[in-house]
């Protein structure tokens, strides 16, 4: 049995993550001490499982503070189930938190502790929103839009400008309103239970100029604009390529519109550039 | 006897300092206390921009930042990660900070990280490894590494030499200093029962670049460091024997659990600072 440096990690590495206690184990207890000395107050086995239900107290805190509602929405027993659940199935292997928490959406859309599809696809959605929440928080920063640069634009230059959008904005569509919900259960202190029906939801997420997070709901169409303006397209051809698949009302709506949005975008500082490529 | 100014690697004493925290930020800046500088987590701050950076540059504005690492794994058998270290020399010259710190410790393998600060087996080979492992950080970083001991709840059967003997000759062999966690020594030597006044008088002098204070909860059979809680009196009694033996080290009080109001933890760098004062005096 070899004891060097990485023998006794990989051994350590492999029973902390573990459910039961490993004096419980009489196999790894009998491997703990292959590695472990003990003391007289404590076997080799007890000593290791200090770090055992150290791991499980501290990931169980990480995912509690980053996921509030979700916590608030299964309480105490059913939280803990989903991070048992969730941390087997996705350890962490990195440092940072965000490599940890990345897939934990993916991961709630398929839990069997859930009840219904319709309960995984809400989770689904609220997790998104609650990371989205912390990435914008931190997300990179860009000066503000100069407002001298949008006046001195020449007439033609929506035909080719790219519309440079906050990099720190996330563009988030929902089946359920969980920004709103998570509001109300968070901020309002109302129970928090999961909704009777979905209801779509298109917002943007962004942080304002004292960097304080908001939400701002957006009709669809608006959504898919901001979409193409994210993608790089300037914004008449942008402008096409929505309108195209779109009944003619709702082209109509989109024109008469787009003034107003661009507008409401920029007074928000969800636009922070308008790049204009110098035509040759 | 050590020269003076070879003392803390000839790196500065800042006096004392308190963990910069979020629940403390708005009366830090708006009340501006009296506390001669602050330490980060390092990690917390390793993100492209917004709310962290704007508060770390509020603090930079008014005091000095140390700063202070969790998630190097200096012990790790695992590559270093060289991505990480690009972002903690790019957030060094943001914060101006005159050495960085992280633990003698490992904190995971390639196919777990367990966000821990685990103990190392103390023998000649890991004090090898390890030191290789600082000196490439150390000349990566281009600031001096300071090495932190770690509490610790278990012992390895290879160990072969004393914690203080192991930290003595890693620093030594990596050319690093000590960041002396006196509440670790303390913590650490009633888990595994050895005198913590023996590694409070082993450790080289002249390596102490910094010192933390905290408080921990005592489970019975154990111990764990937990940095909830005041200080404790014979921790006290120990960092009045490390200052005698160190002088004048830049000390921090961590409270990181059940946070107090600022004023309660500005209290205790006061009494670190009466402390400190009446040790210095004593041995002019
Ligand atoms: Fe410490």
């Amino acid at each position: 049995m070899r004891n060097d440096l990485a023998s006794v990690q990989a051994f350590l590495a492999s029973v902390i993550p573990g459910h039961a206690p490993i004096p419980d184990d009489p196999a790894l207890a009998e491997a703990a001490a292959r590695f472990v000395t003990g003391n007289g107050r404590l076997t080799p086995a007890a000593q290791v499982d200090i770090y055992r239900r150290q791991f499980w107290l501290r990931h169980r805190e990480i995912l509690r503070d980053d996921f509030p509602a979700l916590a608030r929405l299964l309480g105490d027993a059913k939280m803990d189930a989903f991070c048992r659940d969730f941390l087997d199935a996705h350890p962490p292997t990195r440092a940072p938190f965000e490599t940890l928490i990345e897939p934990v959406p993916r991961f709630a859309e398929a839990w069997p502790g859930f009840e219904t599809q319709a309960e995984r696809t809400f989770a689904a959605d609220l997790t998104r929103y609650e990371i989205a929440l912390l990435e914008v928080r931190t997300g990179p920063d860009a000066p503000p839009l100069d407002p001298q640069k949008l006046a001195s634009l020449p007439e033609d230059a929506w035909e080719r400008a790219r519309i440079v959008l906050h990099p720190a904005m996330r563009r988030l569509a929902f089946s359920y309103p969980v920004h709103r919900l998570r509001k109300a259960w968070l901020v309002s202190g109302e129970p928090a239970v999961f909704p009777d029906a979905p209801s779509p939801a298109h917002i943007a997420l962004y942080r304002n100029r004292e960097l304080v997070t908001h939400f701002e709901e957006l009709e669809p169409e608006a959504f898919a604009l901001l979409d193409l303006l994210a993608e790089g397209a300037a914004l008449v051809p942008a402008l096409g390529r929505l309108a195209e698949p779109l009944p003619e009302e709702r082209q109509a709506h989109v024109a008469a519109s787009v003034g107003r949005w661009f507008q409401q975008w920029t007074s928000l500082g969800l636009v922070v550039d308008v790049d204009l490529p110098s035509s040759s | 006897m050590t020269a003076p100014d070879r003392m803390r690697l000839g790196l500065p004493d800042l006096g004392i300092g308190v963990g910069l925290r979020l629940p403390h930020y708005e009366e830090i800046f708006e009340t501006r206390p009296k506390v001669d500088w602050f330490e980060i987590i390092s990690e917390n701050f390793l993100v492209p921009g917004g709310v962290p950076l704007a508060n770390l540059d509020r603090a930079l504005a008014h005091y000095p930042v140390i700063q202070h690492g969790v998630t190097l794994s200096i012990g790790g058998t695992t590559p270093l990660d060289f991505d990480f270290l690009r972002d903690l020399r790019a957030l060094l010259r943001r914060t101006k900070s005159p050495w960085v710190s992280d633990h003698l410790c490992w904190t995971g393998t390639a196919t777990l990280n367990t966000h821990d600060l685990l103990p190392l087996p103390y023998t000649a080979e890991v004090v090898r490894h390890v030191a290789a492992r600082a000196r490439i950080v150390q000349d990566t970083l281009e600031v001096p590494l300071v090495l932190e001991n770690v509490s610790s709840y278990l012992t390895y059967t290879s160990s072969d030499m004393t914690e203080w003997d192991f930290l003595t000759a890693v620093v030594e062999e990596a050319n690093c200093g000590i960041l002396l966690d006196i509440n670790n020594i303390y913590v650490s030597s009633q888990n595994h029962g050895f005198d913590p006044r023996a590694y409070v008088d082993a450790v080289p002098a002249e390596r102490v670049v910094q010192i933390h204070l905290a408080g921990h909860t005592n489970y019975g059979d154990y111990i764990i460091d937990t940095h909830s809680g005041p200080v404790i009196d014979p921790v006290w009694d120990l960092y009045r024997r490390a200052i005698g033996r160190v002088g004048p080290v830049s000390t921090l009080i961590e409270w990181d659990e059940d946070i107090p109001p600022l004023a309660t933890l500005l209290a205790e760098a006061e009494r670190a600072r009466v402390v400190r004062e009446e040790v210095l005096s004593h041995a002019k």
